[in-house]
């Protein structure tokens, strides 16, 4: 089912660690789609692989990769067959770019960070320097930061700023995927706003798609059009935004939204009992049973991906 | 303490370490085998006795093993002593008339250092007569000499002119050795008797020869200028070269230590203090002083271990003490020691230190090759101790002898192999160590 | 779009609330100031100790007065005139000799005093004259004798340090990007080879290339005599370089290789170096604008203190190639108990360190625009 219409097709996406206590099965068998123009959101608790899958669609591996498998199709291509060398020229911020979690430590400390944005458009658009550095400023523009910060250092701007200048890096080559991997969870309130507001723009104005990894619900929402939710390594369901956040189907994902706070509501936030399960030592069978309130005996067994209407779950109750 | 077996457990997967461990090991196995087979004092007999002790052995002669990896056997050393033998012994008047054979076997390829009579005598007036006389494998007699012995006598061969014009010029060390009527260059070889017959013209008079071989080889480890046996001085450098190196960096870490945790703790004008002396210290220079320590004022290897590890307490491992420390004092934990109301000594020694511990093993155990090779340095200047038998001081002698331009290899290279087989064990622990107690180098 | 632009947010650098601004330049000039100041008291706080230290607490100065004094005495004794006085003449003479040859180096003043003159002198370099040391020119200036030593062991040094440090450098790039690889292991493997001093390697490659194969010679700066015609001089220059230059390098050059890979290996984990690959930049663009720019810094801060660390072992290491530079004369001024040359020679060092260290300040401040010439220390 790879037709160019979809943007992104991902099978079976596998990364494993080693490490000394042994392998870390951070992305375990992944499966989803990404249509063009869209925005999915990936959601997950802390450890659950969600940074890990962002690495392995970017292909930003570790030194100590175990297992890297599945298949990837961009705009129809078969990325993962392409070399080294292919992939860097042809995918790393052609087609798809990143935006990092704290994009402090992301920033080279002692070039400029004009010279950094409109650095990919040197190397990737083939355009000369100052051509570049007025890119770079358009970039700014859209993502509202100052002109004259082109010629400043990472140092000298706040946590907000260095935000954006990540995302302004991103954006310069108009590739058309943007990974952005937990973009507001350093910031403050205020400045969360701002940034889903800038991200809101520039896919009404630019049609680029999104895949935005967090675990913020809260923000996500807004900008969501597909909602993946992710456990233990595991796709356990995905589905339309206006079909998951309202009613979603997965015990976990239910937990999830229970767990919310709502504005206006009088009853107590639920939460999960007991904790993830460790990737390197996964239980067998559905790796949610443990904490589901709605465990069966069959859930010893791995559940298939079920689909239910416009969505898919990965659990025994829709069976 | 599990942390420790754990440890043990990471440093045992490095072959490097197990290596370097074993070689520390058989170090420390040799210096306690020579502490107590050799003891000091008998050490230094052997070392600096005098040609009392060592008229036995040959001048810079090679070890004797030498001899497994080569075609042409050099020939070894011997003494034959009479007091070993039987001797046939005749009245005759007024003394004795007394036969000493001394036998040996000569099957080298090349000739003797030199061959040596030495007599001492027993009389009150009158000396004893010898009448020395060779008899070769191929059954010829060469006399030899025949002269009055002293109280002490010695008989080098090739000194005397007249055996030499007896074997028609040729220097006695080979020339007893060959045949004069053959062309050949090469000893005989066979069963040699040296005969001695010896008159003693009084009641009461005796002799006793003792009969050298200065042989090309001598010794598991050779000889050097002065007829020593180098193996005393490879023996005893070990436990000397591990004792400097070890004493020396264990002082100097563990004082740095300390030095720094109390110039963090007590902050203030202190920790200035400490900062400008070890500014001052680096300028210093640390070789040109303890040359002229070693130079004005004593040798002593106590002298020059006490300055070094002076010298060294304000290096500049200090300043990387003094930041991990910083770190941790302001850790929570230390704060919560301070409202029990823990004294500051009792914080530093219990809380601030053992942080520390696991990054000052590596920079210990690789600072031990440092100091074992300073002192080697000292020693190559001229300035080591002068009593202590050391690898230095065995590479210095050679140095100055000579040994490169005459081909006596062994003599510098037995002291080198020693000093770097101890640089390295200690260096490839000590790297091993490092990789894993330092946080930094986790996974690198 | 006027309800989608978003106000950008101040750019506001750390700077703590209430803190007055001064004016850089002024900041800067003080700071220059202070740090001089700092490092010429530690200079002339070293140059003293080491004097003290020269003098063994009187004991150099008893070996001078007992020299002064027996040529003093052997003067008396060769001299004709001499032979017709009286005993007590005799001596009176040799009194008079004696005192003002002592008045003349100095040794008539209590030690205290004279050692403060000494280091006013050694800090201005004015160094004085040697007792029993001449240069090759006949002279016996210790300023004239250092400066034609320094020369040699430049050469050496320099040479060697600059071999060793882009070697270095490249080796432990291009490994640091293959962790793991044979020649990895190979290289941690040799590290400890760090550990014996340059003389040491010195030794063997004398004992295998002088005097087993023949190929290269004992010692020396050049062959005696030096070939007339430069081109030979070269020729015969780099033939006798080579040792020494190979010995100094085998001595440092694994370990070093090892400390500057583990050091690459640990800055290329840095997040922005995995941002940079991710933004699909190739290799030498990433070792070049994201490995080696952030630490340069340490790069060039760690090539001079080599320099002067391995400058430490020169007084052997010329000893044992017999090597005409400064610090073969170091040792051979101590076996001469030539008090000013050790001194000078001292001097000289403190002076190049304490520049070296004021350098590197402003090199940092220079390469790294986080650091700002005085806000750190």
């Amino acid at each position: 089912m790879n037709t160019s219409a979809q943007l992104l097709h991902i099978e079976n996406l596998t990364l494993h660690f080693r490490t000394q206590a042994g392998a870390v099965q951070a992305v375990d068998g992944v499966n989803f789609d990404l249509d063009h123009h869209k925005a999915v959101v990936i959601l997950g608790e802390s450890g659950c692989g969600k940074t890990s899958l962002s690495k392995a669609i970017l292909r930003l591996l570790p030194r100590n990769v175990e297992k890297y498998s599945g298949e990837v199709y961009l705009q129809g291509a078969d990325v993962m067959a392409y070399d080294d060398e292919q992939f860097r020229k042809n995918v790393r911020w052609a087609e798809m770019s990143l935006v990092p979690q704290a994009a402090m430590n992301s920033l080279n400390p002692v070039i400029k960070v004009g010279e950094q944005v409109a650095e990919p458009a040197m190397v990737h658009l083939g355009i000369k320097k100052d051509e570049a550095f007025g890119l770079a400023k358009r970039m700014f523009q859209h993502v509202g930061v100052p002109d004259d910060f082109l010629d400043r250092y990472p140092f000298e701007l706040s946590g907000g700023m260095r935000q954006r200048v990540a995302l302004a890096m991103a954006l310069v080559t108009s590739p058309s995927l943007i990974l952005l991997d937990e973009p507001t969870s350093a910031l403050d309130l205020l400045t969360q706003a701002n940034i889903m507001n800038v991200l809101k723009r520039i896919k009404h104005e630019l049609g680029t798609s999104f895949i935005l990894i967090t675990h913020d619900i809260a923000t996500s929402s807004e900008l969501a059009d597909e909602v993946a939710i992710m456990y233990a390594g595991q796709i356990v369901e995905t589905g339309h935004a206006k079909d998951f956040f309202p009613a979603p189907l997965h015990p976990y994902s239910q937990l999830l939204m229970a767990s919310v706070p709502r504005l206006r509501s009088d009853s107590d936030p639920m939460f999960i009992t007991g904790q993830p399960p460790s990737l390197i030592d996964l239980p067998t069978g559905c790796r949610f049973a443990a904490r589901c309130p709605f465990r069966m005996e069959k859930c010893s067994e791995e559940p298939p991906v079920i689909q239910k209407d416009n969505s898919k779950v990965k659990c025994w109750l829709y069976s | 303490m599990a942390r420790f077996s754990r440890s043990l457990r990471d440093i045992s997967q490095y072959p490097s370490a197990i290596g370097g461990a074993l070689i520390i090991l058989f170090l420390l196995g040799v210096s306690l085998y020579t502490i107590i087979t050799i003891p000091y004092a008998e050490a230094i007999l052997l070392w600096r006795g005098g040609q009392d002790v060592w008229y036995q052995n040959p001048t810079t002669a090679q070890p004797t093993w030498v001899n497994a990896f080569r075609k042409e056997k050099l020939p070894e050393t011997f003494i034959i002593n009479s007091d070993d033998l039987q001797k046939n012994i005749r009245e005759i008047e007024g003394g004795r008339e007394i036969n000493i054979t001394m036998p040996f076997d000569y099957s080298f390829d090349s000739f003797p250092q030199e061959l040596t009579l030495y007599f001492t005598a027993e009389f009150l007036e009158k000396q004893p007569y010898v009448s020395v006389t060779l008899q070769t494998p191929d059954d010829r007699t060469i006399r030899i000499a025949d002269f009055a012995v002293d109280h002490t006598q010695t008989f080098i061969f090739s000194q005397d002119t007249r055996l030499t014009r007896r074997l028609n010029g040729l220097i006695p060390r080979e020339g007893i050795f060959l045949n004069p009527e053959s062309d050949s260059k090469t000893p005989i070889k066979g069963q040699y008797i040296l005969n001695l017959k010896v008159l003693t013209f009084e009641p009461n008079a005796n002799v006793q020869a003792e009969f050298v071989m200065y042989g090309q080889v001598a010794g598991w480890a050779g000889t050097d200028h002065q007829r020593r046996d180098l193996g005393v001085a490879l023996l005893w450098g070990t436990p000397i070269a591990l004792s400097f190196g070890l004493l020396a960096a264990l002082g100097t870490t563990v004082t740095t230590m300390v030095i720094a945790a109390i110039g963090v703790w007590y902050a203030g004008w202190l920790d200035s203090l400490i900062q400008r002396v070890t500014e001052v210290n680096l300028v210093l220079p640390f070789l040109s002083i303890l040359i002229m320590v070693g130079a004005f004022y004593s040798r002593s290897i106590w002298v020059i271990l006490g300055v070094t590890i002076l010298l060294g307490i304000f290096g500049g491992s200090i300043i990387t003490y003094r930041s991990v420390f910083l770190q941790v004092k302001e850790s929570p934990y230390i704060e919560a020691a301070r409202a029990y109301g823990a004294g500051n000594m009792r914080i530093i020694l219990v809380y601030l230190i053992p942080r520390i511990i696991p990054l000052l093993i590596p920079q210990l155990v690789t600072l031990i090759p440092t100091y074992v090779f300073l002192e080697a340095s000292l020693a190559v200047l001229g300035l080591g101790d002068p009593v202590l038998p050391t690898w230095g001081k065995v590479i210095t002698d050679a140095i100055s002898n000579g040994a490169l331009y005459q081909g006596h290899y062994y003599w510098i290279l037995e002291p080198a192999f020693l000093l770097m087989l101890t640089g390295l064990a200690f260096a490839m622990l000590g790297f091993v160590l490092d990789r894993i107690f330092n946080p930094r180098l986790r996974g690198v | 779009m006027a309800e989608l632009t978003l106000q950008p947010e101040a750019a506001v650098p750390e700077v703590q609330p209430g803190k007055k601004v001064t004016n850089p330049v002024s900041r800067v000039m003080r700071y220059v100031l202070v740090r001089i100041l700092t490092l010429f008291a530690t200079v002339i706080v070293g140059v003293y100790l080491t004097i003290l230290i020269a003098n063994m607490g009187g004991y150099v100065d008893e070996i001078q007065r007992a020299q002064i004094r027996e040529e003093a005495q052997q003067q008396a004794l060769n001299n004709p005139s001499f032979k017709s006085l009286s005993q007590e003449e005799k001596v009176k003479r040799i009194e008079a000799t004696v005192a003002l040859r002592e008045k003349r180096v100095g040794l008539d003043q209590p030690f205290a005093i004279r050692s403060f003159r000494f280091l006013k002198n050694a800090l201005t370099l004015n160094l004085g004259w040697t007792q029993n040391m001449t240069s090759d020119s006949g002279s016996k200036q210790v300023r004239n004798i250092m400066l034609e030593r320094l020369p040699a062991t430049l050469l050496l040094f320099a040479t060697s340090n600059i071999l060793l440090f882009f070697s270095s450098i490249y080796v432990a790039l291009a490994l640091s990007r293959r962790y793991g690889g044979w020649m990895d292991k190979m290289i941690v493997s040799l590290a400890p080879t760090g550990s014996a001093p340059g003389w040491f390697y010195g030794i063997f490659l004398i004992v295998l290339f002088a005097a087993v194969l023949r190929i290269l010679p004992y010692g020396g700066m050049v062959s005696a005599p030096p070939p007339e015609n430069s081109f030979d001089y070269f020729v015969s220059l780099l033939q006798h370089m080579v040792l020494p230059v190979v010995a100094i390098t085998l001595s440092t050059i694994f370990l070093n290789i090892y400390n500057w890979r583990t050091f690459f290996l640990i800055y290329s984990s840095e997040d922005y170096v995995d941002m940079a690959k991710a933004k699909g930049l190739n290799d030498r663009v990433l070792e070049r604008r994201y490995i080696l720019r952030p630490t340069l810094p340490n790069i060039i801060s760690t090539f001079a203190l080599t320099l002067i660390s391995l400058w430490q072992g020169a007084p052997i290491l010329e000893s044992v190639f017999n090597w005409p530079g400064l610090g073969g004369t170091i040792v051979q001024a101590i076996g001469l108990y030539e008090t000013p040359v050790i001194v000078g020679t001292t001097v000289v060092f403190a002076y190049l360190l304490a520049l070296t260290v004021f350098l590197l300040d402003f090199v940092y401040a220079l390469v790294d625009p986080r650091v700002k010439v005085g806000s750190g220390s």
